[in-house]
């Protein structure tokens, strides 16, 4: 069996190895000459998981099995509250970073949340909320402060070539220093509670659901941006190869005007079926 | 030693490109250099533009290479970018290495702390040699090559640059792309309707000296080329019934050619092939074409550029209007397909867009490309407007965008731009017609897949015929020098053809005859910037 420091340091290297970490769409963000247009829409996409990701926390707290562990996720919730910000929480944090790129931050919060992010907050919530304790502690602590700092990292370079000024950056230059704490007060409550297989299992299965999720987040985001850039791009090959029939049905489907306006419909169903953020936000804090 | 290799996609994946509609190409360079290793080390290939994007992270994190390497043409500089930047986060230990015609022809975009090695010129030599330093230094993590000419690399805080490698190794040498890399993507590969399609190279280098064309100058203006025999050993080994040979200019030496017809006619070889080549040779040489018709030529991508004789000549084309007609009629007659790249240019009005589209209706061109005149780095064209240019993001540079500032409003010159498809079908249709009376068989040959071509040419033409997707495209990318100067299409001053030639010392134009120890954009890079210590080194050698 491992010890509780090897176990974690096995599951660091397994993080940051991750494909959702290490995502290409990070790695593009990180080399080409992105616009501001592009982090807008980035932005709108992100700002609901900044702003979902205290209700985690908040909703793991109550759940947590003892008053040490209770301790240090408090110490994470303080400064996600705004402790280490001069008194700005997080979202209030991004929210003049979505400004600065264009977006209105007051107009996200009655929006109906953009389908990567919906997807995100459910599958976290669902680990949080159904999950053992251990596994919604390895999705919070691990599977998002240990990624975060390696992730932001791609972005912020791109972020500075567009533009943006250190302020106006600064949720997430925070975010590579501060994370990097938060890892490893989260990493001292695990250290306490990851002392057996089952528990070393638990956390493990909770980082990486966490990190599928976010994999799948950043194909959507990613997905948005080329969307925004070009909304009547074709449907790019996959990796198995189209039939004649399948190329033909594609086309003949997108080529007609009932065809468009169907896709149309069933999105609109779709984004209504969709809280707002204001609603999930609140829907979460009744929880707690 | 494991040796991943990587073809990165030419844009960010749900893009839209000609690769996605016209022609999708084997990675040759990524087989022809990896034939020279395969022997020794265990080899494999990911081509991402027909893989799923997660399995970049997967093979790195669960197959750890312990070098990987890359390729990249103008427009893909960032994809390749990053993939390297992601090998470097996912293997630290492995060496990251660019190859190709953007490292070898604009090196300083690819000086980045994840990037060990760029390789520039022609790779086979040097990354033989580079697999077989870093096998012995890796264990001490040396990421220094000290002595392999054609490469680039991190040595402390500078960047140390060897010898440029000479090209003059027979190409008959070389052993034969390892296309078993890429058999797991059969029938994945086409041009237009030719599919499955193989590629093969017959040749390298141009002796022309075109200005918007870098190929030149990335092989000297010296054209080498495999033995006809070699040649006809890989179409024969090639599955597929279409091969296309990617020769930069396989129209040019008579006596090769002929030799290829004489070997294709003795072992009675019967595949379909398409090549690119120049209109001049063609109007030149109508018997050689109806030669190499017979013997399986199919489909000739030609640059026409241009319908008129004073912008061919501005171009350095050394083609005319006429031969560009003429060419069209053998190519018709002989029921070669063609495929035909035009270039409109930025200080173009409505009436001479209107001009080309009608005479490129009076042609008979299967697929008319037209694109706009783009200095490409590592061109003429590049150094004289790279103070003009409208953007830096090299994605612009696709042909498709216009980086210089234009004489009609932006949207104006798009929508004209945009018309192409629809003010250039006669053209295709009679190409088309032509081809079935001429040659039905090889009609039909091309033809089975025509539903399928047609398929997805539709769905891209939903994006092109939409002139405000090129607009889209640039938004907020407009941040070159020229936008930046706010200047205009006054402030850019075509050629005409009839400049002389400037000296290194000159305002515009560098020596045609490039230097033998570095390229030509180093010295451009080291004359106007005298305090760079590695590129006054080499450019004081010549």
């Amino acid at each position: 069996m491992k010890t509780p420091r090897e176990f974690l340091s096995d599951l660091r290297d397994e993080i940051e190895a991750h494909p959702a970490v290490n995502h290409l769409f990070l790695n593009r963000l990180a080399t080409s000459p992105m616009s501001r247009q592009d982090y807008r829409v980035f932005a709108e996409n992100h700002y609901p998981l900044v702003c979902a990701f205290t209700t985690y926390m908040e909703l793991l707290l109550l759940r947590a099995p003892d008053s040490e562990a209770r301790l240090w996720l408090s110490r994470v919730l303080v400064d996600e509250y705004g402790e280490g910000s001069e008194g700005k929480d997080h979202p209030t944090l991004y929210a003049s970073f979505v400004d600065a790129c264009g977006g209105d931050s007051g107009r996200l919060g009655p929006e109906r949340l953009p389908s990567p992010a919906h997807a995100f907050i459910q599958a976290h919530q669902r680990l949080v909320r159904r999950g053992t304790f251990l596994e919604g502690l390895g999705a919070v602590g691990p599977g998002h402060e240990w990624a975060i700092p390696k992730m932001f990292d791609a972005i912020v370079p791109g972020l500075r070539r567009a533009g943006l000024s250190d302020d106006q950056i600064g949720y997430f230059t925070l975010h590579l220093e501060q994370d990097e704490d938060h890892g490893a007060w989260l990493e001292e409550a695990l250290v306490r509670t990851a002392g057996t297989p089952e528990a070393q299992a638990q956390v493990r299965r909770g980082a990486l659901t966490s990190l599928e999720a976010r994999m799948r987040f950043w194909d959507g985001v990613q997905a948005a941006v080329i969307r925004y850039r070009q909304p009547r791009a074709t449907r790019a090959d996959g990796p198995s190869p189209r039939t004649l029939l399948h190329e033909v049905a594609l086309t003949s489907w997108d080529g007609m005007t009932m065809g468009r306006a169907l896709e149309t419909w069933r999105a609109r169903r779709a984004t209504d079926a969709r809280p707002t953020l204001d609603g999930m936000l609140l829907a979460c804090r009744s929880l707690t | 030693m494991k040796i991943l290799l990587v073809m990165p996609t030419p844009f960010e994946t749900g893009r839209l490109g000609l690769e996605n509609v016209i022609w999708l190409a084997e990675p040759v360079a990524l087989t022809s250099i990896a034939a020279t290793v395969s022997d020794r080390h265990e080899v494999r290939l990911l081509d991402m533009r027909l893989e799923r994007e997660e399995t970049l992270p997967e093979t790195l994190a669960d197959w750890k290479p312990d070098l990987v390497g890359t390729t990249s043409m103008t427009t893909d500089v960032y994809q390749a970018k990053a993939v390297l930047r992601m090998t470097r986060q996912i293997v630290p230990n492995a060496l990251t290495v660019v190859g190709g015609h953007a490292p070898t022809l604009q090196p300083k975009e690819f000086a980045e702390p994840y990037i060990d090695v760029v390789v520039q010129g022609e790779g086979e030599d040097t990354f033989q040699q580079l697999c077989q330093r870093w096998d012995v230094q890796r264990a001490h993590g040396d990421r220094t090559f000290a002595g392999v000419a054609g490469t680039r690399y991190h040595d402390h805080d500078t960047i140390r640059v060897e010898a440029k490698r000479s090209q003059v190794r027979s190409l008959d040498d070389l052993p034969a792309p390892d296309r078993s890399l890429v058999a797991k993507y059969h029938g994945r590969y086409f041009f237009t309707s030719a599919r499955p399609m193989a590629s093969i190279f017959t040749s390298r280098g141009c002796s022309f000296d075109c200005n918007f064309c870098a190929i030149w100058e990335f092989y000297e203006r010296r054209t080498r080329y495999l033995s006809a025999a070699k040649i006809v050993d890989q179409m024969q080994a090639c599955e597929e019934r279409f091969i296309f040979l990617l020769d930069d200019n396989f129209l040019t030496n008579k006596k090769r050619i002929l030799a290829l017809c004489e070997e294709l006619e003795r072992r009675k070889v019967k595949k379909l092939w398409m090549t690119q080549g120049r209109t001049d040779f063609v109007a030149d040489n109508p018997d050689i074409m109806a030669r190499l018709a017979k013997n399986g030529l199919v489909g000739l991508l030609s640059g026409f550029e241009s319908n008129d004789d004073d912008n061919l000549a501005a171009l350095r084309k050394k083609n005319t209007f006429d031969k560009n007609k003429r060419a069209n009629d053998i190519l018709r007659d002989n029921g070669i397909f063609s495929t035909g790249i035009f270039m409109v240019r930025a200080d173009w009005s409505k009436e001479q867009f209107d001009a080309l589209y009608d005479y490129i209706n009076t042609l008979e061109i299967g697929i008319p490309l037209v694109t706009i005149l783009t200095p490409l780095p590592g061109t003429q064209l590049y150094r004289l407007y790279r103070d003009k240019l409208m953007t830096d993001d090299y994605r612009l540079f696709d042909l498709l965008h216009c980086v210089l500032p234009t004489r009609l409003p932006r949207a104006e010159f798009y929508k004209h731009f945009a018309r192409a498809i629809d003010a250039t079908e006669v053209s295709c249709y009679r190409a088309m017609r032509s081809l079935l009376f001429k040659r039905p068989s090889v009609w039909w040959a091309m033809g089975r897949n025509l539903l399928w071509f047609y398929a997805r040419t539709w769905r891209y033409q939903r994006v092109h015929r939409d002139y405000t997707s090129f607009l889209r495209d640039e938004e907020g990318l407009l941040n070159g020098p020229g936008a930046r100067g706010h200047l205009t299409w006054r402030d850019v001053q075509y050629p005409t053809g009839s400049e002389p030639r400037t000296d290194r010392e000159g305002q515009s134009l560098i020596p045609l005859r490039i230097p033998k120890r570095t390229w030509a954009d180093d010295v451009a890079d080291a004359s106007q910037n005298p305090h760079n210590h590695d590129l006054p080194a080499l450019a004081a050698g010549e």
